[in-house]
């Protein structure tokens, strides 16, 4: 088929379609969709008896709020290099807060040792970690997917893994709102390895689902 | 429905012969930009006349993209036609806030790029033989060609197949028959090393096609 045929038959049938939001606008719009479904999630939970008080003593905020830092700059990021021309390097700008999260974590394990010394470091299974991010993170990256599915056809696979990774990273603070887990070794494991797991999934399925189910034809 | 005046230059390609002359192209490519993301965001909202018509403005740009990365006139024409299907199903992804020509030539570069890796691997399995179709002429001599065709192309992909030091090696040595001095001079490497790459490629040659060593 020539060029020109093809031309001729794309613009014969031409459907509307929505323009993408801007990067900052799109951002928004999902933060605003995770805070109702984690505050959702929280609520239902029901918030952990001694949130307040580990708040104000200042265990676990640099690590909430690294995680949250996290979420909003990989959504950020995910939805600008969903914009074709955007630079491709714009997918590195959540790696500081990522590496400020992974930091907050050590250093929590490092205080865990000095303070309880070695049995601090003692990882046991915390399956309900897993599932509460992965469980609350996969709907959400549906959600991110569809937010961005105008990336289907280009990077998809870099926006889907920004996007998981968005997506468990908020789902994480939501867990930390809501569950008990005091040893900082037990959170670096399950909390860090629930985001692999959703970033790697989110990257390996993200681009067939955003061209199966969410794009335009 | 007019989207402003048509562009007196393909893509910007304007002789700039002063400063004055270089700032007209630039208005005149600022003018032409303006008018491509008015006829997308028509496109966007279903004008198909507008679309059709900015496609074929762009097309002779698409090809030039294209040309740039892939020598073969077939393989630039199908980059051509893979950009054109992805910038229908990712219209959506442009935003008439922004300028039209970045996006365009985005997706344009990024679909010649993978038509030029396909290629290459393709490439790596491809048995070039030109004069397949002369093989019902029933004549002794065509199928002899034909199998030193395929001869030569065997051989070429088994020297590809080699590690870098001994395809280096070899190349220089054997089929450039340079003298040991002069191979060790263009490779950076050792007489010795290059006579002990140039053996073990003459070695792992022998065993492919099993000839004795």
């Amino acid at each position: 088929m020539r060029s020109e045929d093809l031309i001729h038959r794309l613009s014969a049938d031409l459907r509307p379609v929505r323009p993408a939001r801007h990067p900052a606008a799109a951002t928004a719009l999902w933060l605003g969709v995770a805070a109702v479904v984690i505050l959702l999630a929280v609520l239902v939970s029901g918030p952990r008896h001694d949130l307040a008080a580990r708040l104000a003593a200042g265990f676990d905020l640099p690590q909430i709020l690294a995680a949250t830092a996290t979420g909003i700059l990989a959504a950020f990021a995910a939805f600008q290099l969903a914009l074709p021309e955007r630079d491709r390097r714009w997918a590195l700008l959540p790696m500081p807060t990522v590496i400020a999260w992974l930091a907050t974590m050590g250093w929590g394990c490092l205080q865990d040792l000095a303070r309880l010394g070695p049995d601090s470091l003692r990882v046991g299974v915390s399956l309900p970690c897993l599932a509460f991010i992965v469980g609350l993170g996969v709907p959400l990256t549906f959600a991110m997917l569809w937010l961005a599915r105008h990336a289907a056809w280009l990077r998809a696979g870099p926006v889907a893994a920004l996007g998981g990774l968005s997506a468990a990273a908020l789902a994480s603070v939501g867990l930390s709102l809501i569950h008990h887990l005091d040893a900082a070794a037990m959170v670096l494991v399950w909390h860090g390895l629930s985001v692999m797991v959703l970033a790697g999934l989110a990257s390996l399925l993200g681009p067939r689902v955003m061209r199966r189910g969410l794009a335009a034809p | 429905m007019s989207y402003g005046s048509a562009p007196a230059s393909q893509f910007g390609m304007v002789r700039v012969t002063s400063g004055e002359a270089g700032t007209a192209a630039a208005t005149e490519r600022d003018a032409r930009d303006l008018r491509w993301s008015r006829m997308m965001a028509a496109a966007q909202a279903g004008d198909g006349r507008a679309y059709e018509d900015l496609l074929r403005e762009c097309l002779p740009l698409l090809r030039a993209i294209c040309r740039a990365r892939l020598r073969d006139a077939t393989d630039a024409e199908d980059a051509v036609q893979d950009t054109l299907l992805t910038i229908h199903r990712a219209r959506d992804s442009y935003n008439a806030t922004r300028p039209f020509r970045p996006w365009l030539v985005a997706i344009a570069e990024r679909r010649a790029l993978d038509r030029v890796r396909s290629r290459g691997r393709r490439a790596g399995r491809e048995v070039p033989v030109d004069a397949a179709g002369e093989v019902a002429s029933h004549d002794p001599s065509v199928e002899a060609g034909l199998d030193a065709q395929r001869a030569a192309a065997t051989l070429r992909g088994a020297v590809q197949d080699l590690p870098t030091a001994q395809r280096t090696a070899l190349g220089l040595t054997k089929i450039e028959d340079l003298s040991l001095a002069e191979a060790s001079r263009r490779s950076g490497m050792s007489v010795g090393a290059l006579k002990v790459a140039t053996h073990r490629a003459m070695g792992a040659l022998r065993r492919r096609f099993g000839a004795g060593e």
